[in-house]
Parts: C-alpha cells; structure tokens; sequence
C-alpha cells in the first residue's frame, strides 16, 4: 500500500535528484543528455567523475555573494520567525481577552494567501509608493526606505510566511504544559518571566526546533518570495538558479547550486529528525 | 503555499492562567496593556496591511504619491481582467487542474497513510522521513532534471505532465496529515465493532474512515491549494499549452498595469479564503500537530 507514493516519489523526484548528481560531476550520458545537448559551459567528462563544475560555482564571486546571503537570510528569519511566534503563542497562552483571539487569528492570515500574491502585496506595500513610505512621509519622515527590490523586502516576505506555521506549532506546543504546573511555580513565588524562563520554555524545545527547522528549509528553498520582492543581485540562490538556468543556459551550474542548497537543507533536516527521535524516546515510543 | 507547507494547532482546550489569580492593579497593568495594544496594531500592519493595500489598488483610477487613498475610484481592471480570453482561460485551466490533482494525490497517499499508521514493518519510518527528505531539494533544481525525464517519457507540454508536476508538490502533506489521523484513531473501537461482528470493510467505513475524515479533509484542501497556487513547475512543463492562473500571476506583475495585476491577485486569493475558511477549524484545533512529528 506504501507503494504508489513511494513509487512516484522514487521515479520524479529520486531519480531526477540522483541523475543531476551525476550531472553536477561531470555525466553527460543517460537522462542527463536532453539537458546536456542544448547547455553551454559545461564540465563533461566520459569516464568517472570531475568536480569541475563544482570548483567553477564555487569560486565565481557572484554565486558566492547569493550563498552568503542566502544564509544570513535564512538564520535572520529564523529568529525573526521564533520571536514573533513565542510572543504570540505565549501571549496566547498567559491571556485570554479579545485581543488576544485577535492576535491569533491575525497570525494565521497568510494561510489564507497564495505566496504569489502574498508577496506582490508585500512589494507594494513597502514600495517606493507604499503604505509604509505614505505614513512615514505624513509623519514627517521623508526620507523612509522603500524595501521593495532588497534583501530586507525578501526577509519580510519569508517572515510573513512562515508565521502561521510557528505559531500554531507553538500554541500547540505551550497548551500542551499543564496550568497546574504554572500554577505551582506562581504559588511558589516565580515572577511571570521566571515561570516562562524555567517552566515554559523547557517543555517547548521540540515544537521550537519544528518551527527553527522547518522555517530554515523553507527560506533555502524558496522561489516565489525572492524572486519577486528580492533584487536582482545579490538575491537567494533559488532565484539565481533559475537564472542561471534559463537566462544563462547553464544547467549544470544551476544544478550544482541546487546541490549546495540540499545539502544545507539536509543539515538543518538531521537536527529535526534527531530532536523527533529523541523525543519519542523519551516519551517511550516503542517504533 | 505552494512551496512547502505545515500545521500545529491552537488547541482550545487549555484554560488561561491569568483568570484565576485575579486582576493586576496599577501603572504596571496598564503598561503591560498599552504594550499588548502597540504589539496588536505592528501584528495587524505586519500581517493584513499588504493584503488590504493591493485590494485598495484592484479598485484605484488614479492614485499618486503621498496620498493615503486613491483619488479616483474604478472598476475598469476589474473589466478588463475579465474581458482578456487569456486570463478567463488560465482561470478556467486552475480550476480543472486542481481537482484532478487533488483526487489523484489522495488516491496515491491515502492507502500509504492507513499502512503508514497501522502496520510496523521494516523501514517505515525511514520511508516517512524520505517523503520529507524529497521535499527539501531546492524545486527549481528537481524540475531542471525533470525536465531531462519528461522529454523522454513525452511529458513536456502534456497536461498529464502538469498533473505529476502539481502532484509530487501534495505528496508530502497527504501521506503526513492522514497518517496522523490514521493513528489517531482509537484500535479499541476497530476491535469493539469487530466483536460485534463487523467486517474489516465494514469496520473502516463505519469507524476508521469517519473518524480520521477531518484530518483527510484537510490535506485534501492544502493539496487543492497546492496545486492551485503552484507556478513554477507548472511554468516549467506547461508552457505554453498549460498556463494557469499563478504561472499568469508572473507575467502580469512585470507586463500588465498595477491594477490588473492587484485584480487578478484577488481573483487567485478567493478560492484559498473560501476553502481555508472551511478548514479553518481543524486547522487550528490541532488535531494535526502530530502530522509533523515523526513517530
């Protein structure tokens, strides 16, 4: 029964995923030889394996700039990401007033938004023409940046994305420690920042590492957001793989940027995976 | 949402803690309650502002910098939207797309999803980690190689090439939400039903399924939405017989005037709001912060 998703999975995603490592190394032949015919630069070799193609991404200046971005990017919404969700979810947790039901239904409204548009809105919204630089001016701030076309616009947008997810995920998380625990720490004389520092945050480690994990893979690989609302260099490296793609007609080159981004991907998954297991363990998980 | 997606939920069963120590009196209060005003108008900016400025923009004739509201107001985008036959396509081709990918997604997974949950064998969750595994390989990268697969097996331009390409996006979250739901489920009941003589068949149709339907119903949605939202592989394959609405959304914000462009984001916008709103309350009660944790 596990075979059809398997199954599809293994011949359009591995199987392409394994033929465009043979590319990035030098393999021509195969499934590889569509999109060899038409490349131009490429690192071919007929026996074996070259890591040409590698030493070439990763010694061209530009590319180097796109990865440094990308990771500043992706830890910077990460943080972001954590912070705001901690808020909401523990101001969730500790109050229970409108505002607060307020709150959680704001946090959740990129659910309801495709990321295209999502992120067009957030290109005019904080654009040369924007909402944010119309008050800053009737506010008397005439010289408020425009965000759209930089990095900062791009953090905005992998922000405004992944919101919902972090905070659902630690709602659940905060409503799963049981009041009487709080409870008891109040009664013991724990100020309200202490029972947080020492009650709340510790029972919360796992859904925070989901959301940190998962926020992380996220913004590595995305398109949508960077492409739209980013500059056209130094951007992520997944609009830069598109570029060199099809402006650029460099596939392999794409590939092997498409390679580093799965590797990093691939780190940040081991940490969700290793904080998973460990806690089913804990939790006396038998599989 | 096209690009990786994921659930916890706001479970509505916790009590607040503040009820029951009574209220806070002083300058303290009081500035804890400005501080909570200030944190709920930069969250409702933050989050609803761009939303509400390019609806403003669908509606707006003229509209100059610095004013706060358009001069002028008009419908005429909204007209010539609908009157361009590439754009009444593209919706119409969103709209065939998406059911089709979500009924085969969910004939694909589903089976997985009840194996995945109720039998042990050997490397199930390593089988389940690699669906996610598949997931974090950059898309754009995965499509350049599937390019090379495609034009083998003559998927280039098809619309069953669209499909696998909106497919492979769903996978991830419908073998993952049922999964959880699957497991949700109570055995002792299956067993109850069965001891008073209930067949297997019988047993998961007036049981199992019921009981996990929320949570199918909801990876059924995301997958609709997936696939409705999905753009750049469909852009990828597709183009040119193919072009739904999202891949249009691309040459609209760089080829069109801003208000059509805002016209059509709402037109995109409608049917995810329709069918989150329906979800809406699963999505939030947690019954599906489970899906992301592997066990």
């Amino acid at each position: 029964m596990v075979l059809p998703p398997v199954g599809v999975v293994a011949v359009f995603i591995g199987f392409p995923v394994l033929a465009a490592v043979a590319y990035t190394l030098g393999r021509a032949d195969g499934p590889n030889s569509v999109v060899s015919s038409l490349a131009q630069r490429q690192h071919i070799v007929k026996h074996g394996v070259t890591f040409a193609a590698y030493h070439e991404v990763l010694t061209n200046q530009s590319v180097l700039r796109d990865l440094w971005a990308t990771v500043w990017i992706t830890l910077l919404s990460i943080a972001i990401v954590l912070a705001i969700s901690w808020a909401v979810a523990l101001y969730l947790r500790l109050t229970d007033t409108r505002l607060a039901r307020t709150v959680s239904a704001l946090a959740v409204v990129p659910l309801f938004i495709p990321v295209v548009i999502a992120s067009y809105g957030i290109l005019i919204f904080y654009g040369p023409d924007g909402f944010m630089k119309t008050i800053a001016y009737h506010v008397g701030w005439h010289s408020f940046p425009s965000y759209a076309y930089t990095l900062t616009g791009v953090v905005i947008g992998e922000v405004w994305v992944s919101v919902p997810f972090g905070v659902l995920m630690m709602s659940s998380g905060l409503n799963s420690v049981p009041n009487a625990l709080i409870e008891a720490a109040r009664d013991a004389g724990a100020s309200m920042p202490r029972t947080v520092w020492s009650i709340l945050l510790p029972l919360n480690v796992i859904p925070t590492v989901i959301v940190a994990t998962f926020t992380g893979i996220y913004v590595l690989g995305s398109f949508t957001v960077p492409y739209l609302t980013g500059p056209t260099a130094p951007n992520l490296l997944g609009p830069a793989m598109s570029n060199f793609f099809s402006a650029f007609n460099q596939p392999q080159q794409a590939e092997v940027m498409a390679m580093i981004v799965f590797v990093l991907a691939a780190g940040i998954g081991f940490v969700y995976v290793w904080a998973n297991v460990r806690s089913s363990k804990r939790a006396g998980a038998t599989s | 949402m096209s690009e990786g997606i994921a659930f916890g939920g706001l479970r509505e069963t916790a009590a607040p803690v503040e009820r029951t120590r009574g209220p806070r009196r002083g300058i303290g209060a009081a500035a804890g309650r400005l501080l909570g005003a200030l944190f709920v108008l930069a969250l409702l900016v933050f989050m609803v502002g761009p939303i509400v400025w390019l609806a403003l923009r669908a509606f707006s004739g003229t509209w100059q910098y610095p004013q706060v509201l358009p001069s002028e107001w008009t419908f005429r985008y909204w007209r010539s939207v609908f009157d361009d036959p590439n754009l009444g396509h593209s919706i119409k081709l969103s709209f065939i797309f998406a059911p089709v990918v979500t009924v085969a997604s969910a004939a694909i997974c589903l089976p997985a999803a009840y194996a995945f949950s109720r039998f042990n064998f050997p490397g199930r969750r390593v089988l389940l980690i690699s669906l996610f595994a598949t997931n974090a390989f950059p898309k754009i990268g995965l499509y350049i190689s599937m390019a090379g697969v495609f034009y083998s097996l003559n998927l280039m331009g098809t619309f069953l090439g669209v499909v696998i390409v909106q497919l492979i996006g769903t996978i991830v979250f419908m073998t993952w939400i049922p999964t959880a739901a699957f497991s949700a489920v109570p055995r002792s009941l299956e067993e109850a039903a069965r001891d008073v003589g209930a067949g297997p068949l019988r047993v998961f149709l007036r049981v199992t399924f019921p009981l996990a339907a929320p949570g199918i119903f909801v990876a059924m949605i995301l997958s609709f939405l997936a696939s409705f939202d999905e753009a750049q592989g469909t852009f990828l394959v597709g183009v040119p017989n193919y072009v739904t609405m999202p891949t249009e959304m691309y040459t609209l914000v760089l080829n069109y005037p801003e208000q059509a462009a805002a016209v059509f984001s709402l037109l995109l916008a409608i049917p995810s709001v329709v069918l989150m709103s329906f979800a809406r309350k699963h999505v939030m009660g947690g019954r599906l912060a489970e899906g992301f944790q592997i066990r």
